[in-house]
């Protein structure tokens, strides 16, 4: 096995992926908190509430939503252990919003990646979306009926 | 006069503190997810340094066909499925694949890929691993099946 290259493939290629994420992480914090502030954030909830209110979770869950459809799951996931902190996401909320983004985030690179190998790229994304919006529906449905949230699972 | 002057400062200074608050936060998120990232970063080139990569795609290679694709499709499938996306795509550009079997596989894959990457990082949030995996395999396998019947 190559070790040298395999150690500078993994830190320099580590490197540059934390440093990636640095750099849209921190502005969308910064972003955030300023509209957080301006309570422009809270007009964007009420704005979303029709997606909130669709699967029953709370209003500041729609914005990892948002943050992981656009630019991935990690900096969804980001925006996520963040609000966890603040306390402003319950089991539920982590459960559907999850769910949602495995099934289809960053809508944008990856549509793109697979377009350039020549799949239909409007096909993919409509069919994802769909697929996403469907097993988040139908897994919200189940944590309701099961009452997870007082449950310590 | 003066009251209005206090409003800019105290506008000001508003402004100041999101960024301020923001910055700490934006740091110590991509702190956390470093600590995430980083290790699995190596064990994923490891990976891609080993023959084990090769293996579990000639492991595979009898299942390809419920998805309609020829044996050696499981490559792309797998290191898709291990490294990441950009990795299962070079791996497709060297198949001569039709256009429905790359079809077949970039819905596949973009249901699942990134596995160790991806459930790491949303490890960290708290949710079931065991939860998520199963999510992404069943989505991945049943559109892989769905599509070679349909299309």
């Amino acid at each position: 096995m190559n070790l040298l290259g395999f150690l500078k493939e993994s830190t320099f290629g580590s490197i540059k992926s934390v440093y990636k994420l640095a750099l849209i992480i921190i502005p969308l914090m910064i972003i955030m908190e300023i509209l957080k502030d301006l309570k422009i954030l809270d007009k964007g909830a009420k704005f979303l509430s029709p997606v909130s209110k669709f699967y029953n979770i709370s209003k500041e869950a729609t914005f990892p939503l948002i943050v992981g459809l656009v630019f991935g799951l990690a900096y969804g996931a980001g925006v996520i252990i963040e609000s966890a902190k603040e306390s402003n996401l319950n089991k539920k909320d982590l459960y559907v919003l999850i769910i949602f983004l495995i099934s289809c985030h960053s809508v944008f690179e990856d549509t793109l990646i697979f377009v350039s190998v020549g799949a239909n790229g409007i096909l993919l994304l409509s069919i994802r979306i769909t697929i996403a919006v469907v097993v988040s529906f139908f897994a919200s449905k189940v944590i309701d009926k099961i009452d997870f949230n007082n449950k310590n699972l | 006069m003066y009251n209005k002057y206090i409003n800019v400062r105290k506008g000001d200074c508003m402004y100041k503190e999101s960024i301020s608050r923001g910055l700490r936060k934006g740091i110590s998120t991509t702190w956390e997810l470093t600590k995430v990232i980083v290790p699995v970063y190596f064990f994923v080139t490891f990976l891609k340094y080993t023959p084990i990569l090769n293996w579990i795609s000639d492991f595979f290679t009898p299942v390809m066909k419920i998805f309609g694709l020829p044996g050696e499709a499981s490559l792309p499938l797998v290191l898709g499925n291990m490294l990441n996306l950009y990795a299962g795509i070079g791996a497709i550009a060297g198949l001569n694949l039709k256009a429905k079997q790359i079809t077949i596989i970039a819905f596949m894959l973009s249901f699942s890929h990134s596995l160790f990457m991806e459930t790491a990082v949303v490890k960290k949030t708290g949710m079931n691993v065991f939860i998520v995996l199963a999510c992404r395999f069943s989505l991945a396998i049943i559109s892989g099946i769905v599509l070679n019947l349909v299309l």
